[in-house]
C-alpha cells in the first residue's frame, strides 16, 4: 500500500503501528477534547446561521461520516470497496418502512444500520474470498446487483418508491442530526483506530498470509471492519431518507453514492483520519459553486481526482499537515523537529 | 495515526466557514422577483432539460421585455434561476432547498419525470412556496400525497393509454385484435402498460395475448420480443423511454417481428428516436399533448422562436414548460405581491388559456393537457388523431 | 416465471451465445489491462462508447459504413489510448492498487462529460438494414447483426490470441505479466509493454463500441453497463486469458439469454450479475485462467 512505504522510518504495519501509538492517554484525551470542542462550536450554529449555511452543513457532515466509514475499509484496511450504495440504499429503505410503522427517525436509523451490518455479514463468507481487486469488482457487482434486484422487485414500492409518512425533520433538526453522526463516526473510527485491532487491520492490509500466520485472525478483522463500515452507512442513508421524504431505488441505490464516497476521501486523504471531513468540505463547497455549471464541475472533479492521485496521495489532509507542521499522518507527536520545523 | 486537536479545530473552522459563506445570499433581491428551478441538465435526461429550459427561461424573458410584473407599487423584472441536479432526485431535493434557502426563490418551477419532480415537490410542499410544474403524468403526481403548494399541468395517464385504440378505431383499421403490451417498470409505465391498456384493450374489444415488464435502464429485449412475436399480435404497445424504445425497435426489426400497429409511448416522442431509428421509426405511433400546429395562442410561433434561436428540431416540451412558467408568472402578477399564499392562492384561480390549451386546477391540483396521437412519418411527427386535429393520416400497417 | 417452449429456448441460447461474441470483444480490453497489469480500468465503459461515438460520426459524416469503419475506430482508440496510459498511469505503476483505479476513475468521469458536451445527452444509433434484420441458422432466426458481431469477435480474438502466443510483442506482454521483474532484468521495456497492451484493449473496445452502436442504442451514459459486463465476462472466462474471453462472453450471453427467457428481460443483467458473484466467490480464475497466487 502506497501510504506506509512512502513514510521513512515506517516500517511494516504492526510496527509501525506500535510507533504510533505513543503518546497514551496524554493525546488521547486532547483529541477527545478538541473533537468535543468542534462539536459543541458546530452545534451552536443554527443559532446565527441561516437555513440554507445549515442544509450545506447537512451535505457536508453526511459525507464526512460515509467517508469515515470507507476510509476505514479502504484506507486502513486496505479493502478497497465499491459497494457503498447498497448499504446506503439498505439504510433508506428500512428507515422509511419502520417510520411508516411509526418508529421515530432516530431509532429507525440505528436499526437501519444493523439492518446494513446484517447484510455485510451476510455476504462476507463469499466476499472475503476475494483479494485486492477480485474484492473490488466483487463489491461493485453486488452492489449492482441489489440494486438491479430493487428496481425489479415489485414489492417496495417498485420503481415509485416509498413516501415517507411522517414530518421530516426542521433544517436545524437534521443539522443537529447528521452533526450528531458525523461526529459519532469520527469519533468511532477514532477509537477503533487506537485499538489492537487496528494492528491487525493493517497487518492485514499489508500482507495478509503473513498476518495470518502470525496468528492475527484476519477474516474477524476484516468482518468487523466490513460490518462496522456497513453499519455507519446504513445510519446515513436512514438520516437520507428522512431528509428526503420520498425515496426510490434510482437515487437510493445508486453508484453516484460510490463515486461520491471515493471522491471525498480521495481528495481529502486516503488513510488519513482528518481526510474524509476536509475532503467533504472541499467536495461539497464545489459543488455548490458550480451547481449552475455541471460540466464544469464534472471536468474539474476528475481533474482534481486525477492530479491528487499523482501528486498529492495524502490528499488536502496531508498537504495542510505538512504545510502547517502540525503532527504528519501517521507519526506520533514528537518533541519539534530539530532542524527548524515550528 | 494522530489527529491533533489543532487540526480538528481547523476543520470545524472550515466547516463554519463553508457555512457561513451562504449565509446572506441575497443579490438584488429587493429589486427582482427569483423564481428557481431544478432541471436535470447533465445525466440521461438531459435532453428534456434542455427543453425545459428553454421554454422557463423565455417565459421570463418574454416578461422581462414587457417591462416585469408589477408586485406592489412598483414593476419588477423577473430573475431565472436554474440548477442542475444530474438526473439524481437526492440532487433535485438539495438544489430545490437551496433555491429556497439560498435564492430565496418567491416561487418555483418543476423537474421533469415523476421522481425528480416529486423529489423537488416534497421540498415545495415542506416549505410552503409555491410550485408549478409540467412533465409529470397527472396520476403519478397525485398518488403521492395531498399537494398544498405543487401545481400540475400535462396529461393524465388514462387518456394517453386510451389513446391508440380511438385512434385505431377512429381510422376503422381491422387488425386480428390480438393485442401484445411490453412496459418499464417506472411509475407512469406501471400504470399504463400494466393496468390501463390490459383494461382498455378489452373494452375495445381486443384480447391481451401478452404482457411484460422490464426496468426502466434495461438493455436487451430479446424475449420480450420473441414471446410478444409468438403470439402472433397485430397490435403491440411499448412503454418505455427513448433510449430502450430505440432498442426495442431496432431489435424487432432483427427478430422478424413487424406487427401492424406500433405504439412506443415516452419514447417515441422526441426527434432522437427517429434520427436513431432512420426508416425504422416510420409508422410508429405516440401520444403527444402538443403540436405546434395546435389551435392555442402563440402555438406556431413559439416553435418558430425556438428553432430560430437554437437551431435544433422543437419538442412539446418547449410548450409544457413555457406554459408552466406562465402560469407562475401569470399567478405573481396577479397577486400583485411576492407572498407565498398569495401566490399560491392564485395559481388556484387560474383559468386561462395557454399555449398547450386550457388550464385550470381542480382540487388536487392537477390540470390536464389533452391527448393527441402522432405517428412518425418520413422522418417527422403527423398528428393523426383527434380527427379536428389531424395533419396526416395514419399509416397502416406501420411496416 | 414460465418455462419457454423448446423452439423459444434454442432460439434463447442460439442467440445468446451469438450475442456473447460482442461481450468478448467490448471484455478483452479489460481482461488485457487486468491479466497484464493488474489494473481495474474504470475508464474501461467510455472507452467501448468513444468506439461507438466514433462509428457514429465516420457514418453520419463520411457515409462509412461502420463495419469498413472498424479499421478507422480500432487505431483510432489506439492512438487515444496509448500517450493516455503513458502520461496518466505508467507513472503510478509499483505505487499501490487504489492510484490507477482512481485515475481511470476520475477519466471515466471526464470522459462521459465529454461526451455530454461533444454529442449532447441524445440517444444514438448505428442504423444499417443489416443490423436490422433477423437471419435464419438451421431453422433458427437470430438478429443477424449477432451473426455478424460474432463472426468480428472470432476474428478479433482470435487475432490477439495470435499476436500474444506468437509474436516478439507477445512474447514481451507474457513475460511482463508473469513475472515483471524477471522481465525487465532480460531488456524487456515494461513501460512501453504496459502501454501497447493498454492501446490494444482500447482498440478492441473501441471495435466492441462500434457492434453496441449497431446492435443496440447508446448515449454518454451507456459505458458503465459494459464495464459491469466486461468484469462479467473476464471472471468467467478467466483474467489475462483471450480465448477465455470469448468463451466467458459466450457463457454471459447464454446465461443471460436463458435467464431472460425464463424469468423476464428485466432480470438479465441481476442473474448474469448473480452468476459472476458464485464465479467469483467458487473460482475466481475463471474458466481458463490460471489459479491466482
Amino acid at each position: 500500500m502506497s501510504v506506509d512505504t512512502a513514510r521513512p522510518g515506517a516500517t511494516t504495519g504492526a510496527a509501525g503501528i506500535a510507533a504510533s501509538g505513543r503518546g497514551g492517554r496524554g493525546a488521547r484525551v486532547r483529541w477527545a477534547g478538541a473533537l468535543l470542542a468542534a462539536v459543541a462550536l458546530l452545534a451552536l450554529a443554527p443559532s446565527y446561521t441561516g437555513d440554507y449555511a445549515q442544509q450545506v452543513s447537512f451535505r457536508i457532515f453526511e459525507y464526512a461520516a460515509l467517508g469515515q466509514a470507507w476510509n476505514l475499509l479502504a484506507g486502513y484496511g486496505g479493502m478497497v470497496s465499491l459497494g457503498s450504495a447498497a448499504f446506503i440504499g439498505i439504510g433508506e429503505y428500512t428507515t422509511a418502512e419502520l417510520t411508516n410503522h411509526g418508529m421515530p427517525l432516530v431509532p429507525g436509523m440505528l436499526v437501519s444500520g444493523l439492518f446494513a451490518a446484517a447484510f455485510a455479514t451476510a455476504v462476507s463468507p463469499a466476499l472475503f474470498r476475494l483479494r485486492g481487486l477480485y474484492f473490488t469488482i466483487g463489491t461493485l457487482a453486488l452492489a449492482e446487483a441489489l440494486r438491479l434486484f430493487m428496481v425489479n422487485y415489485n414489492g417496495l414500492g417498485g420503481n415509485i418508491g416509498i413516501f415517507l409518512k411522517s414530518a421530516a425533520p426542521t433544517t436545524a433538526g437534521l443539522y443537529w442530526l447528521s452533526l450528531g453522526v458525523a461526529a459519532a463516526a469520527t469519533g468511532l473510527v477514532l477509537l477503533v483506530l487506537r485499538t489492537r485491532l487496528t494492528i491487525s487491520l493493517r497487518a492485514v492490509r499489508d500482507d495478509e498470509d503473513v498476518a495470518r500466520q502470525m496468528g492475527l485472525v484476519s477474516f474477524r478483522t476484516k468482518l468487523f471492519a466490513f460490518t462496522f463500515a456497513a453499519f455507519l452507512m446504513g445510519v446515513v442513508g436512514g438520516l437520507q431518507a428522512g431528509k428526503l421524504s420520498q425515496i426510490e431505488p434510482y437515487g437510493a441505490f445508486g453508484l453516484q453514492w460510490t463515486v461520491d464516497i471515493v471522491t471525498v476521501v480521495l481528495i481529502g486523504g486516503l488513510a488519513t483520519t482528518g481526510g474524509p471531513l476536509i475532503g467533504a468540505v472541499f467536495t461539497v463547497a464545489l459543488a455548490e459553486l458550480l451547481s449552475g455549471s455541471p460540466e464544469l464541475h464534472l471536468a474539474i472533479t476528475g481533474a482534481i481526482v486525477i492530479v491528487v492521485v499523482r501528486l498529492a496521495p495524502q490528499g488536502l489532509w496531508g498537504l495542510l499537515s505538512r504545510a502547517g507542521q502540525w503532527g504528519r499522518p501517521g507519526r506520533a507527536r514528537r518533541r519539534p523537529d530539530p532542524e527548524g520545523a515550528p | 495515526m494522530r489527529i491533533g486537536a489543532r487540526q480538528v479545530a481547523v476543520v470545524a473552522v472550515l466547516v463554519l466557514l463553508a457555512t457561513g459563506c451562504g449565509k446572506d445570499g441575497t443579490s438584488a433581491a429587493d429589486s427582482e422577483i427569483v423564481i428557481g428551478a431544478s432541471i436535470p441538465l447533465s445525466g440521461p435526461l438531459a435532453g428534456f432539460g434542455s427543453f425545459q429550459r428553454w421554454g422557463y427561461q423565455h417565459a421570463v424573458d418574454q416578461v422581462n421585455q414587457a417591462g416585469g410584473l408589477r408586485v406592489g407599487d412598483s414593476r419588477r423584472n423577473v430573475r431565472l434561476i436554474l440548477l442542475d441536479d444530474k438526473t439524481d432526485p437526492n440532487t433535485t431535493s438539495s438544489n430545490t432547498d437551496t433555491l429556497i434557502s439560498r435564492n430565496k426563490a418567491a416561487a418555483l418551477l418543476g423537474s421533469c419525470t415523476p421522481s425528480l419532480v416529486v423529489a423537488g415537490a416534497v421540498v415545495a410542499d415542506r416549505n410552503r412556496v409555491p410550485m408549478v410544474t409540467g412533465c409529470a403524468p397527472l396520476q403519478a403526481f397525485k398518488s403521492v400525497k395531498r399537494w398544498q403548494y405543487v401545481w400540475d399541468v400535462f396529461f393524465d395517464e388514462p387518456d394517453l393509454a386510451e389513446a391508440p385504440f380511438k385512434t385505431l378505431q377512429g381510422a376503422g383499421v381491422r387488425t386480428n385484435n390480438k393485442v401484445a403490451i411490453v412496459h418499464d417498470n417506472g411509475p407512469d409505465g406501471a400504470v399504463v402498460g400494466g393496468q390501463l391498456w390490459p383494461m382498455l384493450a378489452e373494452r375495445y374489444g381486443y384480447t391481451v395475448v401478452s404482457k411484460q415488464s422490464f426496468p426502466v435502464d434495461n438493455t436487451q429485449f430479446n424475449s420480450l420480443i420473441s414471446n410478444a412475436k409468438a403470439t402472433g399480435a397485430d397490435v403491440f404497445l411499448i412503454d418505455a423511454v427513448t433510449p430502450q424504445a430505440v432498442t426495442i425497435r431496432k431489435q424487432m426489426a432483427s427478430a422478424g417481428y413487424n406487427p401492424q400497429v406500433i405504439v412506443a409511448e415516452k419514447g417515441a416522442e422526441p426527434v432522437q428516436f427517429a434520427q436513431a431509428l432512420g426508416n425504422l421509426a416510420d409508422g410508429v405511433i405516440v401520444g403527444g399533448y402538443w403540436d405546434s400546429s395546435f389551435p392555442y395562442p402563440g402555438a406556431a410561433q413559439l416553435r418558430q422562436a425556438f428553432e430560430r434561436e437554437t437551431k435544433q428540431t422543437y419538442s412539446q416540451h418547449i410548450a409544457d414548460s413555457y406554459a408552466a412558467a406562465q402560469i407562475l408568472l401569470d399567478a405573481i402578477g396577479a397577486a400583485g405581491s411576492t407572498d407565498a399564499t398569495k401566490i399560491n392562492d392564485a395559481i388556484g384561480r387560474t383559468d386561462k388559456t395557454y399555449v398547450v390549451g386550457p388550464v385550470k386546477f381542480d382540487d388536487q391540483h392537477t390540470s390536464k393537457l389533452p391527448i393527441a396521437e402522432l405517428q412518425w412519418q418520413g422522418g417527422q411527427t403527423k398528428v393523426v388523431w383527434p380527427n379536428e386535429r389531424k395533419t396526416g393520416n395514419l399509416l397502416f400497417p406501420a411496416s | 416465471m414460465h418455462l419457454p417452449g423448446g423452439h423459444t429456448l434454442v432460439t434463447a441460447l442460439v442467440s445468446g451465445a451469438l450475442l456473447g461474441g460482442l461481450f468478448a470483444v467490448t471484455a478483452l480490453g479489460l481482461s488485457l489491462a487486468l491479466g497484464v497489469m493488474r489494473l481495474i480500468n474504470l475508464v474501461h465503459g467510455e472507452l467501448v462508447i468513444l468506439g461507438a461515438y466514433l462509428g457514429y460520426v465516420l457514418l453520419s459524416e463520411l457515409g462509412l459504413d461502420p463495419l469498413v469503419g472498424l479499421l478507422v475506430v480500432a487505431p483510432a482508440l489506439a492512438l487515444v489510448a496509448y500517450p493516455l496510459h503513458r502520461g496518466l498511469l505508467l507513472p503510478l505503476v509499483g505505487k499501490g492498487q487504489e492510484a490507477p483505479l482512481l485515475t481511470t476513475f476520475g477519466l471515466a468521469v471526464i470522459g462521459q462529460n465529454l461526451f455530454i458536451q461533444l454529442f449532447h445527452a441524445d440517444t444514438r444509433s448505428l442504423s444499417r438494414s443489416y443490423a436490422t434484420a433477423p437471419i435464419g441458422l438451421g431453422g433458427y432466426e437470430v438478429p443477424a447483426i449477432y451473426a455478424i458481431s460474432f463472426a468480428v469477435a472470432l476474428v478479433v480474438v482470435g487475432s490477439v490470441h495470435l499476436l500474444v502466443q506468437r509474436t516478439g510483442v507477445g512474447r514481451e506482454i507474457r513475460a511482463a505479466s508473469e513475472d515483471p521483474g524477471a522481465a525487465a532484468v532480460l531488456g524487456v521495456d515494461i513501460g512501453r509493454v504496459y502501454a501497447r497492451t493498454y492501446a490494444l484493449g482500447a482498440a478492441c473496445a473501441g471495435v466492441g463500441g462500434v457492434l453496441v452502436g449497431l446492435a443496440f442504442a447508446f448515449m454518454p451514459t451507456t459505458g458503465t453497463g459494459y464495464l459491469l459486463t466486461g468484469f462479467a465476462v473476464v471472471v468467467l472466462g478467466g483474467l489475462g486469458s483471450v480465448l477465455g474471453t470469448l468463451i466467458g462472453g459466450i457463457g454471459l450471453g447464454v446465461i443471460e439469454s436463458v435467464g431472460g427467457a425464463v424469468f423476464g428481460d428485466g432480470y438479465r443483467d441481476f442473474i448474469g450479475l448473480v452468476v459472476f458473484l458464485a464465479f467469483l466467490a467458487l473460482r475466481p480464475q475463471g474458466v481458463l485462467g490460471r489459479a491466482e497466487r
